[in-house]
């Protein structure tokens, strides 16, 4: 066929949908969300080592980075929230589940799935991803996951 | 069934469960053209975001969504050749005769062994759980039906290499 057939002519119309019109961008600039994200390091290492699981979590979920140019700052929170999970008793999960807000376990889910598409990276651990994801399906429900397909602010 | 495959499964049906809430919808780039839209791909914002639950890097499945379709595709576990082989065989007799399986589809997706396609008119004339059924027993028989059928073929290799080999040891 020839070439010409295969142009995509929608990319040229005025009000053509661009990706970045999907979702609010993140108003804070990629350098801050990087250095925000490391601070974030060192208060989760602390928390872990008194064994506030939950405020670990809490921490790790709050404002996480999303959207483009911010791969390093990303990588970098599920590694730390990587961390937590499998320093989590099975027996434990329940509850900390239970204790975060809508919008935490939203994010989590989302870090779950994320974990779960790159198995073998760093420490994931595909059988402790699934545990949480079990328990957190169980106290947040499908809706949950709807919200996670359904959110183009993909962590 | 083992315990690390239950929660495995479980994710699956949560997510699938979670994924098949279809309706109709009609191409928005030709008109009067219905197409499953995480097929076309032309228009991103009834696309939602690809799902992966994985047990280890062998074993994984990836749910695409969309507005009026979803797809998902089995990677099912191989450790070797024989295994590989059996695999192979196996979905491609399925993938043959996909028009019986309905939500099968004929080729699998790029780095996958099956993919099915499910849209919203499968979800209008068969029941939802009985699709998500169907699927989660899929994936469960398919693990046995492969590591039967390895066995089933050594024994059979080795029952021949025996009465093969006794012609030469008299």
């Amino acid at each position: 066929m020839d070439a010409f057939r295969k142009i995509d002519i929608d990319q040229y119309e005025e009000d053509v949908l661009l990706e970045e019109e999907l979702y609010d961008a993140d108003p804070r600039d990629p350098a801050t969300v990087l250095t925000d994200t490391k601070s974030k390091v060192g208060a989760v290492r602390g928390s872990l080592s008194k064994g506030d699981i939950a405020g670990a979590l809490n921490l790790v979920l709050d404002s996480p980075p999303y959207g483009p140019n911010v791969e390093e700052a990303k990588n970098l929170n599920l590694q730390t929230l990587v961390s937590i999970l499998n320093s989590t008793k099975s027996t434990e999960i329940p509850a900390i589940v239970r204790a975060l807000s809508p919008d935490a376990q939203d994010t989590l889910m989302k870090y779950l799935y994320k974990g779960m598409a790159l198995p073998g990276w760093g420490d994931v651990s595909g059988s402790i991803l699934l545990t949480w994801h079990e328990k957190l399906t169980e106290v947040a429900g499908t809706g949950c996951i709807v919200r996670v397909m359904t959110d183009r602010r993909t962590v | 069934m083992s315990n690390t495959l239950r929660p495995y499964l479980a994710a699956v049906r949560s997510t699938l469960t979670a994924a098949l809430t279809l309706e109709d919808f009609a191409s928005q780039i030709v008109e009067r053209h219905n197409k499953p839209e995480v097929e076309v791909g032309t228009s991103k914002e009834v696309l939602l975001n690809p799902l992966m639950i994985s047990r280890n890097e062998n074993e994984k499945v990836l749910i695409e969504p969309s507005i009026n379709s979803i797809r998902l595709s089995i990677k099912i576990k191989q450790a070797d050749e024989i295994e590989r082989i059996l695999c192979h065989k196996f979905t491609r007799f399925m993938m043959q005769r996909a028009e019986n399986f309905v939500v099968l589809r004929r080729k699998p997706v790029k780095g996958y062994d099956i993919s099915f396609l499910i849209t919203n008119n499968h979800t209008n004339t068969m029941l939802k759980h009985k699709i998500v059924d169907f699927i989660i027993q899929f994936m469960e028989e398919v693990d046995k039906e492969i590591s039967e059928m390895k066995l089933s073929l050594n024994a059979r290799a080795r029952v021949v290499a025996e009465s093969y080999l006794l012609a030469f040891s008299s």
